[in-house]
């Protein structure tokens, strides 16, 4: 016999009193409440699995409708406090929410919402597994998938979170679709601008600027979109669908009129600037694209419906800034023009000079027209000289930005 | 038959049936009575019954979860309670209602369910009195509810294991079958409490009943799973636990749950000398110190709670979730894994009712996170998330603590739904199982059995204990002889064997044997031209196989002088003999005869 710990000195020794009670309890008689006859038994077994079924029922509906109330509470207070900005407070009341009714989506989604706002990267994890969860219910909910979209732009995940907000799109929303799924769109080209996934960004825009509403925010919007995927030209149209339902926009001109400057559109630029400029005089940005497009159109040798003395003049004075900035650059750099090095830079730099001394006597010939190919010979030798100086020496200003503008317009329009 | 006087008048509408059409129906209604009878022999009534047990069990422990939630909700609140006075004073003044309850209402409900089922199986005939299963009921949902660090499971399978006893008394059951009611209650309440049936007939076939057959197998499953869906139809389906991604990349990951195996075999090992310290101490206390054990335990429950760690309180399946989800750091793990050992140890050893398989997934999915995390800090590289740890844990803390390796690595797999991690899981497992079972050679279960005064079969033991096979008692034939040889020939040939007893090859199967001395009988009595076929008992010899157990042999082996053991592929090629000794030599007992 084992040691025993427990001992009942009334009944047999050596026992456990708990073995002893049920020694004894075994004795006692049950009732014979049933008849032994099989089908009779399970006739009387179903009736009181009816009966427990039907009664259990009742508890339980009984006790789900107050937990249900309970947690209506609990979450408009979650709500409260989440709108409030304090999301470990509606965590909490939110979590205490769900106790009370556990398969509430609402609940939920709302508790995922939070635990991905609050912060805190470690909460991630759970925000996903109750969202996953939810999903699996209701992939087609626009809601949870908008919700699972932004848990995995938070990541980073770019596969993800395209996924995602695609499935917000095409799901179903319960109120405003239109506008929702734009709203999804702009959020999944801003994650895409923002994770420099440019290609995919700009199929999203496209299809964005096919949906848009007729309404100047929504088209303004897109326009930013468009000049932050650096699809100029498609943001000065989205600008200028804007300005037909706004005219006085400041903001949508000055966005034009850089939309305009990115794209080489100069004459257009120009236009919008000076426009944003004279509605909206503290716009430093505007005014300084503005002087930069005065620049560029006064000093263009190319530009058309000017005379061919205007042309030979602005080829000089584009032949001179280049000689300037080639010397300041080689000063700035400490290169010696006249002598030959070994170092890359200094050679190029070198290069150029000599390329620039030996095409300045060209610049004599100008005054013949018969020469068609020479200005572009001697402006060649000038945009190089800018490339080179702004790969060097940095960003150029003023005039040398100009003339650098010129060879990036004549380059696009070259190809 | 109607009992309506023959004079009363007999509305007009009303077809009366003739005599003869009476006794026809009579007739019929007493042959599909006799049929449906027929239909039920025990074998299948069994069967049915472990249905009807499933669904009281699943309703019970429906009622009992829902108790459970309602005295939480209504002693500590929905919100999660910090630096409050009730986290003093719920538990302890719960911890008081249940000592008077235990102590003056329902006595037998201290201690592990687990054991007073398998004392039902193999020592009460199947009882289990059914005070008990309602004390339990009540009891432990005053005590989880009130945050004592115990879990619902253990009691739902003693409810699901009372309600099948005092079923199976009730319709006077054969003893044999009686016997096995309360496991297969066992069994439903179990499934139902962790809404995982495989877990649940795996646990109960491997700890409780401890063998594997069909009828039995059946009872349980059936029973297991109508509970589920009692329960799930009122619960819902839900699982758990909230499964995080889990993943398994590297095969050289493995070491890392290995580490955490052998954490969690330490861990058990921990837990379970506590519990084996203290509550024999405590139990042998004066009996007015039994008033008060519950309560201080609470205190000291609440006391931990006060201090910031309100987690260790109750079930804690919340707190699993968040740390599944990574919500805690690893320091936080590890102290919610230690605190949550002494709370529930503190709970149990104090006499509460309620089970310790929540406190040990609990622990398990604590010290499985921290020891992730701490991994990860040290090999960056680990691709396993804090959540795949967690898991793994449980399963660890099952399988050391519990000792039931087989249902540890289905409970998880279970619970998570992903066969991903099956591998993690078994490594670590085996890991911990061979660290509890080398530092604790008695399982948990069985040290409260001995506590009690009971001597159940460890069926850990049982699995362990190497079996005697024929092969290891097997002789070599030295001579055979041919059914087909004469008496004189088979006489001559055995002159120079020093055996008594020789194998006869028949012809055109089977074996026999004959003696020296008959064949030498034989031949003096002048039948040496006889064939040994034709002197030899029709009758031919059993045969055994080498991979037989050798208790199949003791059967044999009293009644035959030799028994040829043959080879399963061809049954006429002999592999060796066995003999009454050399079989009683195997078993160290006596090698001769008396």
């Amino acid at each position: 016999m084992p040691k025993c710990f427990s001992r009942a000195p009334h009944l047999q020794p050596g026992l456990c009193s708990e073995n002893a009670i049920v020694i004894r309890a075994m004795s006692w008689t049950i009732p014979k409440l049933v008849p032994r006859s099989a089908p009779v038994i399970l006739i009387i077994l179903t009736l009181c699995a009816v009966t427990g079924f039907a009664a259990v029922s009742h508890l339980v509906a009984r006790y789900n409708a107050n937990q249900q109330a309970r947690g209506r509470k609990l979450y408009a207070q979650g709500l409260t406090e989440a709108g409030a900005g304090r999301y470990e407070g509606a965590i909490d009341l939110f979590r205490a929410a769900l106790t009370c009714d556990p398969t509430n989506s609402q609940y939920q989604l709302s508790l995922a919402r939070a635990l991905r706002d609050s912060e805190d990267p470690r909460r991630l994890d759970e925000a996903e597994s109750y969202l996953l969860a939810l999903w699996q219910r209701s992939p087609q909910d626009a809601a949870i998938n908008l919700a699972l979209a932004r848990v995995a732009a938070h990541r980073g995940s770019i596969e993800d979170a395209t996924r995602y907000y695609h499935n917000a799109m095409y799901g179903v929303w319960n109120a405003d679709p239109d506008s929702n799924r734009n709203r999804g769109r702009i959020e999944l080209i801003e994650f895409l601008l923002s994770k420099n996934v440019r290609a995919q960004a700009d199929s999203e825009l496209i299809a964005l600027a096919a949906s848009l509403p007729a309404n100047f925010a929504a088209h303004l919007q897109a326009a930013q979109l468009f000049t932050q995927a650096q699809d100029y030209a498609a943001a000065l149209g989205q600008y200028e669908v804007a300005l037909r339902i706004d005219p006085a926009n400041a903001a949508a001109m000055a966005g034009a009129g850089e939309a305009a400057y990115r794209s080489g559109n100069y004459t257009i630029a120009q236009r919008y600037l000076r426009a944003a400029v004279s509605s909206n005089p503290a716009d430093e940005s505007s005014r300084r694209l503005l002087a930069s497009t005065d620049l560029v159109l006064a000093s263009n040798p190319f530009q058309s419906h000017i005379s061919d003395a205007e042309r030979n003049r602005r080829i000089s004075a584009a032949f001179a800034q280049s000689e300037e900035r080639l010397a300041q650059c080689a000063r700035q750099t400490g290169v010696d023009l006249a002598a030959t090095s070994s170092s890359s830079s200094s050679s190029s730099l070198s290069n150029l000079q000599s390329r620039w001394i030996t095409v300045k006597p060209d610049l004599n010939h100008l005054r013949f027209p018969v020469e068609t190919d020479l200005p572009d010979a001697i402006m060649d030798v000038v945009f190089q000289i800018e490339h080179q100086t702004a790969v060097t020496c940095g960003p150029p200003q003023g005039f040398d930005l100009a003339l650098l503008l010129i060879s990036e317009k004549r380059e696009a329009a070259g190809q | 038959m109607s009992d309506r006087p023959t004079s009363d008048p007999l509305p007009t509408n009303i077809v009366v049936p003739s005599p003869q059409s009476q006794v026809v129906h009579l007739h019929i209604r007493e042959r599909l009575f006799s049929t449906l009878e027929g239909a039920f022999n025990e074998e299948v009534f069994f069967l049915i019954l472990s249905v009807f047990i499933g669904i009281f069990s699943g309703l019970a422990v429906v009622c009992f979860r829902l108790s459970i939630d309602w005295i939480h909700l209504a002693l500590l609140g929905p919100l999660p309670q910090t630096h409050s006075w009730r986290l003093f004073a719920v538990p302890s003044l719960a911890g008081l209602v249940v000592a008077v309850l235990v102590m003056h209402v329902f006595p037998l409900i201290r201690g592990s369910g687990v054991n007073q089922t398998k004392a039902a199986l193999y020592i009460f005939n199947g009882f289990i009195p059914f005070r008990t299963a309602v004390g339990k009921f009540f009891c432990s949902a005053i005590a989880i509810g009130a945050g004592h660090s115990l879990g619902p499971e253990d009691p739902s399978l003693q409810i699901g294991a009372g309600i099948a006893s005092a079923l199976g008394r009730q319709l006077q059951i054969s003893r044999e079958k009686l016997r096995l009611m309360a496991p297969v209650g066992a069994a439903a309440g179990l499934a139902a409490a962790f809404n995982a049936p495989i877990s649940a007939v795996l646990f109960v076939i491997e700890e409780v009943i401890g063998r594997w057959s069909a009828g039995i197998l059946g009872s349980v499953v059936l029973s297991a799973v109508s509970s589920v869906v009692i329960v799930r139809s009122f619960l819902g389906s839900e699982p758990l636990f909230r499964i995080p991604v889990t993943t398994f990349k590297r095969p050289s990951e493995l070491i890392a749950y290995a580490v955490l195996g052998v954490a969690g075999g330490l861990c058990a090992v921990a837990f379970a000398k506590l519990i084996g310290y203290f509550r024999p101490r405590l139990k042998a206390l004066p009996r007015w110190t039994q008033y008060f054990q519950p309560a201080v335990a609470g205190l000291l429950i609440g006391l931990v709670a006060f201090l910031g760690a309100p987690q260790v309180m109750g079930a804690g399946y919340d707190s699993m979730d968040q740390a599944m989800h990574g919500q805690f750091a690893w320091k936080f793990l590890a102290a919610l894994a230690v605190l949550k050992i002494l709370a529930t140890t503190v709970s149990f050893v104090s006499g509460t009712p309620g089970g310790m398989f929540a406190p040990t997934l609990f622990i398990g999915a604590m010290l499985g996170g921290a020891v992730g995390d701490i991994e990860r800090i040290f090999f960056p590289h680990l691709t396993g998330s804090t959540g795949t740890y967690v898991l793994v844990g449980m399963g660890v803390l099952f399988a050391g603590f519990l000792r039931v390796p087989m249902t540890s690595v289905f409970m998880v797999l279970e619970v998570s739904g992903n066969y991903e991690i099956i591998v993690p899981v078994i490594v670590a497992n085996t890991f911990a199982y061979l660290v509890s079972r080398s530092l604790q050679p008695i399982p948990i279960f069985d040290l409260l059995t001995r506590q009690d005064g009971l001597i159940l079969p460890s069926l850990e033991e049982e699995r362990e204990e190497a079996i005697l096979r024929v092969e290891d008692a097997i002789l070599p034939a030295k001579t055979i002889l041919n059914g087909q040889d004469y008496v004189d020939a088979s006489a001559r040939r055995v002159q120079d064997s020093t055996d008594a007893m020789f194998l006869v090859r028949m012809h055109p199967s089977g074996w026999n044997t004959i003696s020296r001395e008959q064949l030498q009988r034989l031949f003096r009595e002048g039948n040496g031209e006889l064939t040994l076929a034709s002197v030899l008992p029709a009758q031919p010899l059993p045969t055994l196989y080498p991979d037989l157990p050798l208790d199949a042999a003791i059967r044999y082996v009293n009644a035959y002088p030799l028994v040829p053991v043959v080879n399963r592929a061809d049954s006429r090629r002999l592999e060796g003999v066995i003999s009454r000794d050399s079989v009683f030599q195997k078993y160290g007992g006596p090698t001769k005869q008396p």
